[in-house]
């Protein structure tokens, strides 16, 4: 990695795999590595380093396992969020409904590319309620599952308003037409406290579409300037309107100055002018 | 916390009194709510957000509310409210003792009862009337929070680091840029004179072709370590949430069982609550690309060297060797080398390097001698100067140094020098496809799924 010869043309160069010449060569002891006091004492039913050292097919044993403790299920499936493969999917997934575990269950599966991840998300979608729902909700928007759309559109209605909108939110990452038609739609529908994440959702929406169809997105932006949206979210989308070109022909113009103060402006200072009127 | 507010009581209340003279006498103040105002009080007119410059006109005060202050933020909050041009009104906290020290604290300072106290931070980010904010929360929650604040509309300083995760570093900045707010993280040192000096040589050419930046991550993994990967203590019963609210404690991370070893001792024990490595790497990684001209991309190999790792992490003296592609070295070492006190630097070129830290010290080649300013080894607090900054950007709505692009891609070149050192091989970043190449273990340690029910609203995901 390091140049052969460039370093080593410089004074005081720490060489690679030395301390250097800190504690030696200035009198002072560098920070203390790797710990900043006594390590705490962990009980060895509550140790994840053993745990952590197992290969997937024992980690994919412990999550089956009807006896493993509520911490070595939770473990196994933080490493198999890194390890696991496809034969992981369908243990953590029976784990989604859990309370406590239904988020390391999420976790162990959410990074893994396998598209049977997909598959068991939008299995699991209409068996589960609430907060557990909105979980498995946020992850299907984290990894852009298409095939949810109709599903996640019609959640956006739900009475459970961190369902709807977890659901807006989620059809916002994911993108593409028919989210922004979804989510223009329930711009008219949804109220307080969903409308202001539908509206941040297609907000997310139209600058994933301004790349490959720029015309939707401006159509998009357009309606997210009105105001009657949230102002952070109107405010966002007039300054990509602003830096996308001028204003449309038929957009509201003002007044050109008038009456004597515009006339008697000699100054050149319009805004003096317009104080007078 | 009495003895502070003892302090500050005594030292600021002749100034104080003076600003609420200011405020009686002068009717362009009288537009900005009344500090601790609730909502439902706020006059009427526009909504703040974005537009919070057409509000801090010169003589306006810029309205503030807290999140999570303790330790580090009240360091923040002692400068930032002696800024004559902030008014500071609310505070939220999940914890009641943390609010109700900061609540004594500002109420002390201002000399009334006017501190609002919320335990739920979407409270605090509902107020029209609050501008701007001071995000210090433990490290699991400055990504969520500074993306909720910017989706508010809220200009906002954010302690560091600024994120847990590679993906949430491009998600904060993703949702700084699209809702306009002004945004600083707490990499302080890019407003201390030394660390400025030491990266103006860099950046100056004064150092001749760069070949090496330096970064020391000194406490780098620290007692993460020790506990293992995710080891839980005894359960104890839950505590009443008005006291700890325990489920907005742990925020985005996975659950466990309650312990008062939480927050009593917290982040730098677990690797759930903490940022590893970056827990000065968001420092002295700043200042390394800044030196490095690369602010706006990360290194694209990470190979770690020493080190003890014990699969789920390393202990022991480290290094990391990184390079960019243009072919500098960022090296990340968790010992510090130079005897420049903590948050050390070093830059080298062809002709000559440079060496800073907190000590204030600085050490150059000898041929750099005659440029070294004669007063050094000041280790002057860059709190102040860094508020002041943050002050000048939200009324300018240009971006600070310690911005939001900035920071992601400090912080994602950090993540992906943790992420070796977990995995302990050489790693190959592509900067613009935002991923390992050939390593999918890698690539799935980019992120971390929240709990529910909190989300990252982003379109920067892994897939």
């Amino acid at each position: 990695m390091q140049a052969p010869g460039q370093t080593q043309q410089v004074p005081g160069a720490p060489g690679r795999g030395e301390a250097g010449r800190g504690a030696a060569g200035r009198g002072q002891a560098g920070a203390p590595a790797g710990g900043r006091g006594p390590a705490p004492k962990v009980p060895p039913e509550f140790d994840a380093l053993p745990i952590w050292k197992m290969d997937a097919p024992k980690l994919i044993a412990m999550v089956k396992d009807p006896n493993s403790t509520l911490f070595q299920k939770a473990i196994a499936c933080k490493k198999l969020s890194i390890s696991g493969g496809r034969e992981a999917i369908a243990p953590m997934a029976a784990l989604l409904s859990h309370p406590q575990l239904g988020c390391y269950a999420r976790f162990g599966m959410e990074p893994n590319p396998d598209p049977s991840v997909d598959e068991a998300f939008r299995a699991a979608l209409p068996n589960l309620k609430g907060r557990l729902q909105v979980g498995v909700i946020h992850s299907i928007g984290f990894r852009k599952d298409a095939k949810a759309l109709d599903a996640l559109t019609r959640l956006m209605s739900d009475g459970d308003p961190e369902v709807a909108g977890a659901a807006a939110a989620s059809v916002g990452m994911i993108g593409g037409l028919q989210a922004a038609k979804a989510l223009q739609a329930a711009l008219k529908t949804s109220k307080p406290p969903v409308f202001p994440v539908v509206a941040r959702a297609c907000l997310m929406c139209a600058e994933g579409l301004m790349a490959n169809n720029r015309t939707r997105a401006l159509e998009l932006y357009t309606t997210l300037s009105a105001t009657s949206m949230p102002k952070p979210v109107r405010l966002a989308a007039l300054r990509v309107l602003n830096a996308a070109g001028p204003a449309p022909a038929g957009a509201k113009k003002w007044p050109a100055p008038t009456g004597a103060a515009a006339d008697a402006d000699t100054s050149g200072f319009l805004g003096r002018g317009r104080q007078n009127e | 916390m009495a003895e502070e507010k003892k302090k500050v009581t005594r030292r600021r209340f002749g100034k104080a009194v003076a600003q609420a003279g200011a405020v009686a006498a002068a009717p362009l103040i009288a537009s900005v709510p009344a500090a601790g105002q609730p909502p439902a009080q706020a006059p009427p007119g526009p909504a703040v957000g974005p537009v919070v410059v057409a509000r801090a006109g010169l003589l306006d005060k810029i309205v503030f509310g807290g999140i999570g202050i303790r330790g580090r933020g009240m360091n923040d909050l002692r400068q930032l409210i002696s800024d004559d041009r902030v008014q500071f009104v609310a505070i939220a906290d999940v914890q009641e003792s943390s609010r109700e020290a900061v609540k004594s604290f500002v109420d002390g300072y201002y000399s009334n009862n006017d501190c609002q106290m919320y335990r739920d931070p979407a409270d605090l980010l509902a107020r029209q009337d609050i501008d701007a904010l001071l995000i210090a929360t433990s490290d699991r929650w400055h990504g969520p929070m500074a993306i909720w604040a910017a989706q508010a509309g809220k200009d906002m300083f954010c302690e560091k680091p600024a994120s847990m995760s590679i993906m949430e570093s491009y998600a904060l900045a993703d949702n700084v840029r699209r809702y306009g707010v002004v945004y600083q993280s707490g990499a302080q040192r890019k407003n201390q004179f030394a660390f400025e000096f030491a990266v103006g040589l860099a950046r100056s050419g004064m150092l001749g072709r760069l070949l090496a930046v330096h970064a020391d991550t000194a406490i780098g993994l620290g007692t993460v370590d020790e506990g293992g990967h995710g080891w839980w203590p005894e359960e104890k019963p839950e505590p009443d949430p008005l006291v700890v609210d325990w489920d907005k404690w742990l925020g985005p991370c996975l659950w466990r069982p309650w312990n008062s070893r939480y927050p009593a001792q917290g982040r730098g024990q677990f690797w759930d609550f903490h940022a590893g490595l970056l827990e000065w790497a968001s420092h002295t990684v700043a200042m390394a690309q800044w030196a490095a001209d690369m602010e706006y991309t990360e290194p694209v190999e990470y190979e770690p060297e020493g080190g003890e790792f014990r699969g789920d992490g390393l202990i022991g003296r480290y290094t990391i060797y990184c390079k960019y592609a243009n072919g500098v070295q960022l090296v990340l070492r968790n010992h510090s080398w130079m005897g420049m006190g903590s948050c050390s630097n070093r830059f080298e070129g062809t002709e000559g390097w440079v060496e800073t830290g907190d000590s204030g010290n600085i050490e150059v080649s000898p041929n750099l001698k005659s440029l070294v300013p004669t007063r050094t080894g000041v280790r002057l607090d860059p709190t102040t100067e860094h508020i002041r900054e943050f002050i000048h950007s939200i009324r300018s709505r240009i971006p600070p140094r310690a911005n939001a692009e900035v920071t992601a891609h400090t912080h994602v070149a950090s993540h992906a020098a943790w992420i070796a050192s977990q995995l302990n091989r050489k790693l190959t970043w592509d900067p613009a496809k935002r991923m390992f190449i050939g390593d999918e273990e890698a690539n799935r340690m980019r992120s971390r799924a929240y709990r529910e029910p909190w989300r990252l609203e982003s379109l920067a995901t892994c897939m």
